[in-house]
């Protein structure tokens, strides 16, 4: 099965950060187009044909909130990850809530962008999961209708409200769920503040769908930003464990 | 913080503060002149000899006015005694210097007479060798002594003594003021500096993490390559930690961080913590020592786990292998307070307040191990900010306790 290269557009004004990522990128498989700035970024994206947008925040101009305020007004569905630095939780925070799908913060290792990259196209691409089917990441099965969990095939017994807390994270699976999200969709929007609240019932979950829940491989937290359900593809990863990444060598092969 | 002495200080720049000054000091030799002259309104001679001394006094009070605050407050005044009363010698023994000031001819030896005098504790005026005696007092506190020796009387010299009081008392106040001052603006710098360095370093640090991780990601290295890739990634990583974690010291210390108060389950926080020291804790036992069931303390956590990280770590780097740590949370009064008590070598007394300054590293050998030197200021200044306080105890049998006391319930705090 042959599929088109993904495209994307590199937003980043350091020249140094552009001419570290092009390279691997394109090796792997990529097209790459990289510009300096958001405006230009809006413009290249007005002609179309991009796969994904890695948006620095930091930039001169514009900037990358307002870059991608705008893109998602030229594109809704654009997947964009943003390009952000530790200690910048709340601009973090506002991009997820913005709309970006996700964001890797630097310095990030090139095997985790392309995670990202790929868990975001993929998103996209894959056609709409019927809400009511069974989701299966690893050794966990949920199935959305009969409200049941199982693990290992052993039934896991969780509460309304952890039950209603794993559906939210594992039907997003792989994508950063801020807490105030997570709250709303399970408590209401009054709740979005109950930050401490929401992590009792997660340290309760752990408890019951990880091996060793103080290391936990399912339920992640991406700190002072929310919870991440680990992508599926990480598990399916492992299993080919010393093989190179299927996808990789079919794309080089192009 | 400002304390009641400073609230009366003599700061130049305040013209308020320096009137008050003026104020008491010209009140207390008008109060002295209105006395003098009841007494020596029957005798015309006596006045003619007060009236100098009057104006002395009033000569004296203007030219301490004008001191330099810059310099040792004692050369100046004992100089100034000398000059203006005409005397055949002068000591001021300033006792926080520990420093006698002699002026003019002295027989004995004036050093040992103005320190008498300040531990004795005796004001006295002898007619027949024409010395003079006071203790130097702000308030009751003595805090140096004056002898003359010459043509004086018991109330110029007790006026003269409460002239340079307050002299000393200005010279104090305007001293700590400057170097509050001087260290407010030093800290400043270094955190603008810090803070430019650690975003400096970000992107080259991003730009070479993602050319090496990338080139493992393209694959086809040989073993030797691989390895090398990996150890420059394995460093770069390194870096980006200190980078961070300089980053961070710089915004707690110019107050520019937000905290990100919500009320936080103590027992789960410090299983994470102690969790994510993983391999450093291993060859250690650690003891959990949690009285209450359930102990909440309003806080930014993350921030209070950077102050256990650095307390667990910094017991880990100076305890004797295999020994014990045991780290506790316990609610006292209105605040929590986290210890973590391990064994290896006694903090000496003097580190122990400096210890927990930036950049500070025991003198003492045995108590070395590598680091910065900023983690222990980290635990200060996330304590500060929550407005708790940080301690540190120790002794050969009870060990090294670390404190860190944060209110349970967090106060509005504006940055």
């Amino acid at each position: 099965m042959m599929q088109t290269p993904i495209r994307i557009l590199l937003v980043d004004d350091e020249s140094a950060i552009r001419r570290a990522l092009r390279p691997p990128l394109t090796e792997l498989g990529f097209q790459v187009v990289d510009v300096s700035r958001g405006e230009e970024a809006l413009q290249m994206l007005r002609a179309g044909g991009f796969d994904v947008v890695l948006l620095d925040v930091n930039m001169p101009g514009i900037g990358g909130i307002e870059t991608l305020r705008r893109i998602r007004a030229l594109a809704p569905r654009l997947p964009v990850l943003m390009l952000t630095v530790r200690d910048a939780e709340e601009e973090k925070v506002e991009a997820l809530e913005l709309g970006a799908d996700d964001y890797v913060t630097k310095p990030f290792s090139m095997r985790e962008l392309i995670a990202r990259i790929r868990t975001a196209v993929r998103r996209v691409r894959a056609p709409a999961r019927a809400e009511d089917a069974p989701i299966v990441i690893g050794e966990l099965r949920l199935d959305p209708v009969k409200r049941k969990v199982t693990r290992r095939d052993q039934p896991v017994h969780l509460t309304r409200k952890e039950f209603d807390i794993l559906l939210c994270l594992m039907s997003h699976a792989g994508r950063v769920i801020t807490y105030a999200r997570l709250l709303t969709a399970v408590w209401g929007a009054d709740c979005r503040e109950e930050v401490e609240y929401l992590r009792t019932f997660v340290r309760q979950l752990r408890k019951k769908i990880e091996d060793d829940p103080a290391n936990p491989v399912y339920l992640l937290t991406d700190v002072y930003v929310g919870y991440r359900f680990a992508d599926p593809q990480t598990f399916i990863e492992e299993i080919a464990e010393d093989m190179p990444p299927p996808d990789v060598n079919e794309e080089m092969s192009n | 913080m400002l304390d009641n002495r400073l609230n009366l200080s003599f700061i130049p720049s305040s013209y308020e503060s320096a009137n008050a000054v003026m104020l008491l000091a010209f009140v207390l030799v008008a109060l002295l002149i209105i006395f003098i002259l009841a007494h020596a309104r029957s005798n015309a001679r006596e006045a003619a000899s007060w009236r100098a001394q009057v104006l002395d006094l009033h000569e004296f009070t203007r030219r301490t006015l004008e001191m330099n605050l810059r310099l040792e407050p004692g050369p100046q005044l004992a100089d100034l005694v000398h000059d203006i009363f005409a005397l055949e010698a002068v000591a001021v023994f300033d006792a926080e210097l520990h420093q006698v000031y002699p002026v003019g001819h002295w027989k004995a030896d004036p050093q040992e007479l103005a320190q008498n005098v300040y531990y004795f504790g005796t004001s006295d005026d002898d007619p027949k060798t024409g010395l003079g005696r006071r203790v130097v007092r702000l308030g009751t506190v003595p805090i140096g002594s004056l002898v003359v020796r010459g043509n004086t009387s018991p109330l110029t010299n007790n006026a003269i003594a409460s002239l340079i009081a307050i002299a000393f008392d200005r010279y104090r106040a305007f001293a700590n003021e400057s170097r509050m001052e001087t260290e407010r603006r030093t800290e400043q710098l270094r955190s603008t500096v810090l803070d430019s360095l650690a975003h400096a370093y970000k992107t080259p640090l991003t730009a070479i993490r993602a050319a090496s991780t990338g080139l493992g990601a393209m694959g086809s290295l040989s073993a030797a390559q691989a390895e090398l890739v990996a150890l420059i990634d394995e460093q770069t990583g390194l870096l980006a930690d200190l980078t961070t974690r300089l980053l961070t010291t710089a915004r707690l210390d110019a107050g520019e961080v937000t905290v990100h108060a919500a009320p936080v389950d103590v027992a789960p926080l410090i299983e994470e913590v102690v969790t994510s020291l993983g391999d450093r804790l291993a060859s250690m036992k650690v003891e959990l020592d949690i009285p209450e069931e359930r102990v909440v303390v309003e806080c930014d956590r993350q921030m209070l786990v950077m102050l256990l990280t650095q307390y667990i770590d910094n017991a880990c780097k100076y305890s004797i292998f295999g020994s014990t740590i045991t780290i506790r949370a316990e609610k006292v009064h209105a605040e929590i307070v986290f210890s973590v008590r391990s064994f290896g070598p006694v903090i000496p007394i003097n580190d122990r307040e400096r210890i927990f300054d930036r950049y500070y590293r025991s003198t003492t050998r045995a108590s070395r191990a590598s680091g910065t030197g900023i983690g222990l200021s980290v635990a200060k200044r996330v304590a500060l900010i929550h407005g708790g306080s940080v301690w540190v105890t120790s002794d050969e049998t009870e060990g090294t306790t670390f404190f860190a006391a944060i209110p349970v319930t967090a106060r509005r705090r504006v940055s």
